[in-house]
């Protein structure tokens, strides 16, 4: 007799996600603090450097920062893979959500080849990131929800800040949503700007699908949804007068950023703003170095090989570049109180680049 | 390994009482299988952190002994 390889029922999974949530609460606000308070010690020596490379030479023997740094790489593991992971609890209803997934109404390119940097790497420990099984939208989606452990259930709430940060810009028409993944940061401008129509686009035909089956289940309908790469979108010139993205950049390596910057320039109308939220350690309130080199090693230890390229990218030269004009990048508040300079929990540094194109 | 193997134990512990408490009626299985509900889980929070903070503190590698007695 063969033992299933995954745990088995729905309450054994639940338990056992909670308690690597609970692991990770744990991480955010008490362990990451204590990194902070251990590395401010040693800092603050006459004569220590403080660059995110000599941070790392001074933790490299700390018993605090081998713990953290482990359940940093070892508690997402856990949530994505193995006999609790989710990737084996979605794959239990495999004919089900397959069969869910049929009737949405997604515009696919069945010719669309898949960068190599899209492929060749597990991002976010997700295995078979998001095209590698027809059930990976199903994983993402469940595994965002617990992504940042405070925020809970909340995650979304992130978004609608960043749709009433945009409504302070104007009021778009014509919408034009980078890598939207399954749709949580499509649905919120939706139904903030519910004039608008929106085509959100994404590399992951499973993500799409989701995405069309939960903007139908909210009860939208001003959106739809293509699969395409924002280097190439296949859209007409000059038919948007927002272009956004959420969480994309970072997951670009450099030479994709400047030709996504491009296409959105291509694809806007003048004066049309683009707006997207990512990842800038050295734009925060706290930015030190201890912020980036906190920010860089989660980059390496969560499989995310463009998130520190993108950090060292000199964006408002590369955005001028391109012809836009009044670049801001700022930090941005994901929740209450999260820009105060003396915020003491983990945190990603959360950051928005907005420009307009010139007239 | 000696943890996992007391987890183990345990496991094969309360399969074995969950087998006789089906067996004599007094246990529907599937009560035990579906997730629970967000009320529940909310009630299980307070307990699922003291569990945590008392499983990871040590990890903070501070010492937490307050010293000789005085």
């Amino acid at each position: 007799m063969s033992l299933p390889e995954h745990a088995g029922d729905d309450r054994s999974f639940a338990a056992a996600q909670s308690f690597l949530l609970g692991a990770k609460t744990f991480w955010t606000t008490v362990m990451f603090p204590a990194l902070r308070a251990e590395h401010e010690a040693v800092a603050a020596t006459p004569g220590a450097i403080d660059n995110p490379d000599a941070i790392a030479q001074r933790l490299q023997h700390s018993t605090l920062y081998h713990s953290y740094a482990w359940l940093e790489r070892h508690l997402q593991r856990m949530k994505y893979s193995g006999r609790y992971g989710l990737a084996h609890w979605v794959a239990r209803d495999r004919d089900r959500l397959e069969a869910a997934l049929q009737a949405q109404q997604v515009r696919l390119d069945h010719d669309l080849e898949m960068p190599r940097y899209y492929r060749s790497v597990d991002i976010h420990q997700h295995p078979g990131g998001l095209v590698g099984d027809s059930l990976a939208g199903f994983v993402y989606e469940r595994g965002a929800r617990s992504t940042t452990p405070l925020a809970g259930q909340h995650l979304q709430d992130l978004h609608e800040r960043l749709a009433n940060l945009i409504a302070g810009l104007g009021t778009p028409r014509h919408i034009l949503d980078f890598g939207c993944g399954f749709g949580k940061s499509t649905r919120p401008l939706c139904a903030r700007f519910p004039q608008a129509h929106v085509t959100a686009i994404d590399l992951s035909a499973p993500c799409l699908k989701l995405a069309a089956s939960m903007h139908r289940a909210a009860g939208l309908g001003n959106a739809d949804y293509a699969q395409a790469d924002a280097r190439h979108t296949g859209q007409a010139d000059a038919g948007f007068d927002l272009v956004t993205s959420t969480m994309l950049l970072h997951e670009l390596p450099p030479p994709a950023v400047e030709a996504t910057f491009a296409e959105a320039a291509r694809v806007f109308a003048p004066g049309g703003w683009m707006v997207h939220l990512d990842f800038l350690p050295q734009v925060q309130p706290r930015g030190d170095a201890f912020a980036q080199f906190v920010h860089y090693g989660h980059a390496r230890r969560n499989n995310e090989p463009f998130m520190e390229p993108l950090a060292r990218i000199d964006l408002e030269a590369a955005l001028a570049a391109t012809g836009f004009v009044d670049v801001c990048i700022e930090p941005f508040e994901e929740a209450e109180g999260t820009l105060a300079a003396d915020y003491p929990l983990w945190r990603f540094p959360w950051a928005v680049v907005r420009a307009r194109r010139a007239q | 390994m000696a943890l996992a193997t007391e987890v183990y134990v345990l496991r094969d512990r309360v399969r074995a009482i969950e087998a006789a408490f089906t067996a004599n009626g007094a246990l529907q299985p599937e009560q035990l299988a579906a997730e629970p509900g967000p009320e529940e889980m909310a009630e299980a929070r307070a307990d699922r952190a003291a569990f945590v903070r008392h499983l990871m503190q040590p990890l903070l590698g501070q010492q937490a002994s307050k010293g000789t007695l005085k």
